[in-house]
């Protein structure tokens, strides 16, 4: 049972007892952990504060064996986002982000990259600004690109998704069966095939790059509905499942 | 291995069990006492028990739990009815009740937006609240929902949804508690104490 310390995000805590609940964490070290906070629910503790969702903390806890939930031993609060509590939109985007971090990776499967465009998109969306107010569109389309990434899903934008080949740029089909853009050839395999423009193409791949600038370009807003959708369906697709966020999700 | 006790003794047990803060050997020792007592005792106990679920429901107006149609707060022709204080829970209502400085009336949501949870708002009594604002008479909403990141995502849902109706809406401030020393009050009580500050 070995004592481990890490950054992490609180993505949900469940009640376990009257005094006690489970806490699902993604931490920058370990990936996603669930662990049992005891005391977690006694207020004015700084624990309690430290376990609110979506707060960055830094944890102190025991990893049991196989079978047993890990044991939280401490929790201090890093930051908190505290323009998520007057922004809407703000808020359901980093809703939507601890969504897909609990539910399309593993525990104990590290992406320290993830954690970092996770807390890239709060700290942007959930820091007061009062100047602007970002659209939060783009932010959530550079986490999504990132987390496809990481679990082994980046949609093919440059050549076909399926045989490799050249797209073609005048008639642009996203498949999520194929993952990514079919080319002629292909695209008679793929039912499930939409249209996608160049524009919203260009948005796409502009985001898969690390820019900061790309985040705050002014994306039209029909180009941003468009790859909203595009990549609505395919979260969907590869969850099997609609996120619970989507509904609420602005482009 | 120990045997289960099983038949009524080992119902017993186990729905006593269920209780917050009741472990196996005090819901054995409360069982062993149930046994032991006076039968007009445990009978007074389970008509008890009956009576919260057949005879509570929510006030036709605010939703807090009560035995009439309206609870003895809506129906008190001395509460302010121009305020409305928001609160998650019933149990939210009496800690505000015990503080016996707010003078208004209450609504009771029976709990808070948790898009991750699937709660929303068609699971609350938000409607009927919107209704209540809608149809006149309040001049402000305190929201009183919990200062967690739902909560004040509730808060600021139902903000959003009043804003028309031109109604004045204010949050609790948070910080901290009276006749306690500053050394003692969390950091993050301290944070949001230095947020909220006011003028003299
Ligand atoms: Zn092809
Ligand atoms: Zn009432």
């Amino acid at each position: 049972m070995a004592a481990e310390k890490a950054q992490a995000l609180v993505l949900r805590t469940t009640d376990w007892s009257e005094t006690s609940r489970i806490a699902t964490l993604w931490t920058r070290e370990f990936g996603k952990v669930r662990a049992l906070a005891k005391g977690g629910r006694r207020l004015k503790s700084n624990f309690e504060n430290a376990l609110d969702l979506l707060t960055h903390c830094r944890i102190v806890f025991l990893r049991k064996s196989s079978g047993s939930l890990d044991l939280l031993t401490e929790a201090q609060v890093v930051r908190r986002f505290p323009r998520l509590r007057s922004d809407l939109a703000a808020l359901y985007a980093a809703y939507y982000v601890a969504e897909l971090l609990e539910s399309m990776t593993e525990e104990y499967d590290p992406h320290p990259l993830l954690f970092d465009a996770a807390l890239e998109l709060l700290d942007a969306l959930g820091s007061p600004r009062v100047d602007e107010a970002p659209v939060v569109g783009p932010y959530v389309v550079r986490f999504e690109l990132v987390l496809l990434r990481e679990v082994g899903y980046s949609p093919a934008l440059d050549g076909c998704a399926s045989c490799g080949g050249p797209v073609d740029e005048s008639r642009l089909a996203f498949s999520c069966a194929a993952g990514g853009l079919v080319c002629p050839n292909c695209v008679g395999q793929f039912r499930d095939r939409q249209s996608l423009s160049p524009a919203g193409r260009k948005m796409l791949r502009t985001l898969q790059q690390p820019a900061e600038d790309a985040l705050r370009q002014p994306w039209e807003a029909g180009v941003r509905r468009e790859v909203r959708q595009v990549l609505s369906q395919y979260v969907t697709y590869l969850l099997g499942r609609q996120p619970r966020l989507l509904p609420y999700l602005g482009s | 291995m120990d045997t289960e006790p099983v038949g009524a003794i080992g119902g017993l047990m186990r729905e006593l069990g269920k209780l917050p803060g009741i472990g196996p050997k005090t819901a054995e020792r409360l069982t062993h006492f149930l046994l032991g007592a006076k039968r007009s005792d445990v009978l007074a106990l389970a008509d008890a028990l009956r009576a919260v679920k057949d005879e509570i429901r929510p006030c036709r107006q605010c939703c807090n739990l009560t035995e009439g149609d309206l609870c003895v707060l809506c129906a008190d022709p001395r509460r302010d009815a121009s305020v409305l204080c928001v609160v998650e829970q019933p149990r939210d209502l009496f800690a505000l009740e015990r503080s016996a400085t707010y003078r208004g009336l209450y609504h009771v949501l029976h709990g808070r937006l948790a898009p991750l949870d699937g709660i929303g708002a068609e699971q609350l009594t938000i409607d009927k609240l919107l209704q209540r604002v809608r149809a006149g008479g309040v001049r402000e909403v305190i929201m009183a929902t919990n200062p967690t990141l739902e909560g004040d995502g509730t808060a600021l849902y139902l903000a959003s949804e009043l804003a028309a109706t031109g109604v004045r809406v204010t949050r609790l401030a948070r910080g901290l508690p009276s006749g306690s020393g500053l050394e003692f009050a969390n950091s993050q009580m301290l944070a949001d104490a230095l947020e909220g500050r006011r003028t003299f």
